[in-house]
């Protein structure tokens, strides 16, 4: 534990970025979008909003060449060579919620009977700066899902912005490796008592500043999980979905994924792994053309039903909702999670 | 720092996004929270765009029939050759919808300054233009009156016969929000869409009675005397008016009076409404489109905020493509080339002659097998064109202009490629007028021109070189000769999320909402020509479009997302569908998925049957895309096809 100055925050930025990828908030230079990408430690913002887009896309891109394979038709012989991508990666700056879903998507492609090997490298020689949040943003619920403001766990450093000095915690062994080149001076428990102060203060701030998001996600867990929820509920949800997409692919912690084999022009065939979502007709569709899942509230429900029961909550060893209110940006229906939550509750109360 | 701001070109509603670029690839696609119009928000195409732009289906290099690949230069003097030995009335242009400002301005050019011909067109001719035909003529603007941006601030919102969440979605998820906030949402349709089932109100029609009852509205609205009196050609109208069989209404529509009476009522008493309909590939009819628009005229719902009648361009750049002038009676802005001071206009600044007199379109010139047309440019289209298949095979000369492998292109003595659209600079106007600059993202991944270089180097070829160095140049020399685009440059829209039309030089901000000087009421051209059904033939059979694919199946299946979300539908029908309704079903003796057969006067089609409470009992319903065999059934009934939306044909459907 220690304590450093902002200058300080850029130097680790800067020894980062010479072993690493640098990843990071910034701000879109025409529009002032903030995108969680590469950065430089110029570029990186700490003071950015939460970005737009979770990390996810770092160690689980958007579209992903995973094999490639060649076929010698005279040799009659097939090269077939798995791409792996396993540069380090630093993502800096992170936020609790987007880290606890790093965590979830790290339990369901590495915590099972099968681990996947291209999630595998990306994820392999990954450093983690996180960093609190002293005001949460309009559109937050982390402390509805137990998953912010400030990390637990599951980072290497993380940051906390004390005002005028920052308290650097060291969660790992990795983390304090680094940190040895540095000379910082260590912190105290008054310290870690103002940064308690700092996050329980900025709990209190959700009541007046976000106003757009509240799901009281442990009373419809139950609901769902039981299955004591109206059709007409799920068909009142389902009828404003227009299957985009949208809720999956900003969904810090959604991880489903459709596999693509695509021929290049220089006769080389890759096989390329996308992003899907549960909202769309043919993620469900069997070979034979039968569909479990037909109708939209059916495919709709088992996005809530994904997120927000006991059992799938196993798995994740938390419920699949990290709080970041991302899905209600993005809905063209108004269905994103803390709505679905609200009408849920909504039907218990009457 | 690898997202870069641009604009969706799937549809006309032109949603703001970020690219992921890395390179010459496109790695991912993120919406734009800030943009006016999509705020955020994409629709299962423009989540997937990269997969599009990813893909290896590419044309790289300049290719001639007979000598194979070979390099810009010679096969720029094959095409020049070709050309220059055809009369001009024998060469024809067809542009591309999706193709930006700048490349449609180029092409519009090459035909009339150096080909001399006005035979240029898109294929999307009839549906948008019957709009901007009666819009034009009533107001003196050709493109939707009222804006994207404003609709939550309308009372009273109609839509009218359009699956507006499956063509536009975010369009649909404004209506949406609208309606959540307290706007009263009517949807006037045969099916119950989606958007239907978000409505406050659906008004389930006859198919083929939009008109009827549109009219019936406005006859109610003025013999209450709530409508304005004060608008041309009102008493032409009242005379008009009067001719509408209101007591029989109900009989003639499925509509109750008391549901006139009430629609009538909120659109006059609000102050403030908007209406959207279809305006693709199919969209209204010239006449009903006058029908909605006079409604609107008599409701004064013209010319305020939040008001507006709004054709929806199904096509992401087919405004546009209207108002660079590709089509054969029209120079840019809608100006009329039977104009003379306009041709000199466009004669001064070009130093040459244009010819006067109006040419054809390419459907027209491609469907009539007595046509004098010899040789065809064709670019970038959509499979629609392959239904003219025998006809392009026949043509002496055919030349094929575009980005991506394209089941055309085989009919082409000469293929040009050109860059994607996010590999150079240009400009595409969205539905509502919202002229937007989608700039350079990359070096283009093969050495290939971006279509305005290309047209001007064959403009070189000829000798009549246009001297084009970027792309901005081309929408200079626009706005020096087009009106509602004359204080549109590059540099005015960078750092933009576009500009709406008209904007000039005193007013740079462009105009959210059309306000025009005179408004007049756009007398219809035809009597009702309501398609009834008889014995024989039970069931009126509606023609549209449904989830995902529309008519760009050459788009969808470079795709891998919508590609399967489009065979989740084909897949599970694959010989196409014909929607009925449960209680038909059970009259027919067909369960779902069971093949039948649909006879018509003029041909019939098998199909399997899809079961949906979408459709009422009576009815039936197929989507337009492209299968032989409902190809070819529509292709008989090329008319009433061409009717689009209203488009009903009355059939029988048997068991087989």
């Amino acid at each position: 534990m220690y304590l450093i100055t902002k200058n300080d925050v850029k130097k680790i930025a800067k020894a980062l970025e010479e072993k690493y990828t640098l990843y990071g908030p910034y701000l879109d230079a025409d529009f002032g979008q903030c995108f969680f990408d590469k950065v430089t430690s110029d570029t990186v913002n700490l003071n950015a909003p939460i970005p737009a887009n979770p990390p996810k896309h770092v160690v689980f891109p958007h579209l992903e060449t995973i094999m490639q394979y060649k076929y010698d038709k005279n040799a009659r012989k097939a090269d077939i060579a798995m791409v792996f991508d396993d540069t380090p990666k630093a993502l800096f700056g992170l936020r609790s919620c987007d880290l606890t879903g790093l965590q979830c998507i790290d339990r369901f492609f590495l915590g099972q009977e099968f681990v996947d090997e291209v999630y595998r490298h990306h994820r392999s020689r990954m450093f983690i700066v996180a960093n609190t949040c002293v005001v949460p943003f309009k559109q937050c619920f982390c402390v509805c899902t137990d998953s912010g403001p400030a990390a637990q766990e599951g980072y290497d450093l993380n940051l906390t912005d004390l005002g005028d000095s920052y308290l650097l915690e060291v969660g790992s062994p990795k983390g304090k490796a680094f940190i040895e080149s540095f000379t910082f001076a260590p912190a105290t428990q008054e310290h870690l008592k103002q940064k308690q102060k700092i996050v329980e203060k900025s709990i209190t701030m959700f009541d007046d500043i976000a106003t757009e998001s509240k799901a009281w996600v442990s009373r419809v867990m139950n609901r769902v999980t039981t299955g004591f929820i109206k059709e007409e509920i799920w068909e009142y949800i389902g009828n404003q979905c227009i299957e985009c997409g949208a809720c999956s692919y900003v969904c810090p912690t959604c991880t489903c994924f459709n596999i693509n084999d695509a021929n290049t022009m220089s006769g080389d065939t890759v096989r390329l792994r996308t992003w899907d979502s549960c909202s769309y007709e043919g993620y469900s569709r069997m070979a034979g053309g039968h569909n479990p899942r037909k109708p939209i509230e059916d495919r709709r429900n088992k996005r809530f039903f994904c997120k927000l029961s006991y059992s799938q909550s196993k798995k994740y060893l938390r419920p699949g909702c990290v709080g970041c209110g991302r899905c209600a940006w993005v809905c063209p229906g108004d269905i994103g999670l803390p709505n679905v939550v609200t009408y849920i509750r909504r039907e218990i109360h009457e | 720092m690898s997202y870069m701001p641009g604009v969706c070109t799937f549809c006309g509603t032109g949603c703001g996004h970020y690219l992921k670029v890395s390179g010459t690839s496109v790695q991912g696609v993120f919406p734009s929270r800030v943009h006016p119009v999509s705020k955020g928000r994409l629709c299962v195409r423009g989540w997937n765009i990269h997969e599009l732009l990813g893909t290896h289906e590419r044309i790289t290099r300049p290719y001639v029939r007979d000598s194979g690949e070979v390099t810009y230069r010679d096969a720029i003097a094959t095409l020049v050759s070709a050309l220059s030995s055809y009369k001009p009335e024998e060469i024809a242009f067809l542009a591309s919808p999706r193709s930006s400002n700048e490349d449609n301005y180029a092409l519009m050019k090459l035909a009339r300054l150096v080909f001399k011909t006005n035979n240029i067109s898109i294929q999307a001719e009839s549906g948008h233009r019957n709009s901007l035909d009666v819009l034009y003529k009533g107001t003196g603007f050709a493109g939707m009156l009222g804006s994207l941006e404003d609709i939550r601030k309308a009372e009273v919102l109609i839509v009218a016969g359009m699956d507006i969440t499956t063509q536009n979605p975010i369009i649909g998820s404004e209506l949406h929000y609208a309606a959540r906030s307290g706007s009263l949402l009517i949807t006037i349709d045969s099916r119950m869409t989606k958007i239907a089932k978000l409505s406050k109100k659906f008004i389930n029609i006859k198919p083929g009675t939009m008109r009827q009852v549109f009219d019936a509205i406005a006859y109610y609205m003025d013999t209450q005397q709530w409508g304005n009196t004060k608008s041309a050609h009102y008493e032409e109208y009242k005379k008009y008016l009067a001719t509408v069989p209101f007591d029989a209404i109900e009989k003639e529509t499925g509509v109750l009076q008391s549901e006139i009476a009430f629609v009538a009522e909120r659109l006059a008493k609000a102050k403030s409404a908007a209406v959207f309909f279809t305006s693709g590939i199919s969209g209204l009819s010239h006449d009903t489109v006058a029908s909605i628009f006079n409604l609107f005229v008599l409701a004064d719902k013209i010319g305020k905020e939040g008001c507006g009648v709004n054709p929806i361009a199904g096509i992401n750049n087919l405004q546009g493509s209207f108002d660079m002038g590709c089509a054969p009676d029209l120079l840019t802005g809608f100006q009329s080339i039977d104009d003379a001071v306009v041709r000199k206009k466009f004669e001064k600044k070009w130093k040459d002659q244009l010819p006067a007199s109006k040419g054809k379109t390419v459907e027209e010139l491609l469907s009539n097998n007595s046509s004098p047309l010899k040789a065809l440019v064709i670019v970038d289209h959509d499979d629609g064109i392959v239904r003219f298949s025998e006809r392009l095979k026949s043509l002496p000369f055919v030349a094929y202009i575009g980005s991506f492998t394209n089941k055309v292109a085989v009919y082409a003595h000469v293929v040009l490629p050109v860059t994607t659209y996010i590999e150079t600079d240009g400009t595409f106007t969205n539905a509502e007028r919202r002229v937007q600059l989608s700039s350079q993202k990359c070096n283009p991944a093969f050495d290939v021109l971006p279509m305005w270089k290309l047209i001007d180097a064959i403009a070189e070829a000829m000798g009549k070189p246009f001297n084009y160095e970027h792309a901005s140049d081309v929408m200079d020399e626009i706005a020096s000769l087009t009106p509602a685009y004359e204080g549109i440059s590059h540099k005015l829209l960078s750092k933009k999320h576009g500009v709406q039309w008209p904007c000039t030089k005193d007013n740079p901000g462009g105009t959210k909402y059309c306000v025009p000087h005179n408004v007049a009421f756009v007398l219809p051209q035809k009597p009702y020509a309501a398609v009834q059904v008889t014995q024989e033939y039970p069931y009126l059979l509606m023609v549209g479009k449904a989830q995902h694919y529309w008519h760009q199946n050459n788009i969808m299946h470079k795709t891998f997302i919508p590609l399967r979300e489009y065979n989740a539908t084909l897949l599970l029908y694959p010989d196409g569908y014909v929607a009925i309704a449960p209680e038909d079903a059970k009259k027919i003796g067909v369960r779902d998925r069971w093949p039948v057969k649909v006879v018509a006067q003029k041909a019939e089609m098998k199909a399997m049957v899809m079961i949906s409470d979408d459709v009422a009992p009576g009815t039936a319903y197929v989507p337009y895309f492209i299968r032989e065999g409902i190809a070819s059934f529509l292709l008989a009934y090329s008319d009433i096809v061409s009717q689009g939306e209203e488009a009903t044909i009355p059939v029988r459907i048997e068991k087989v």
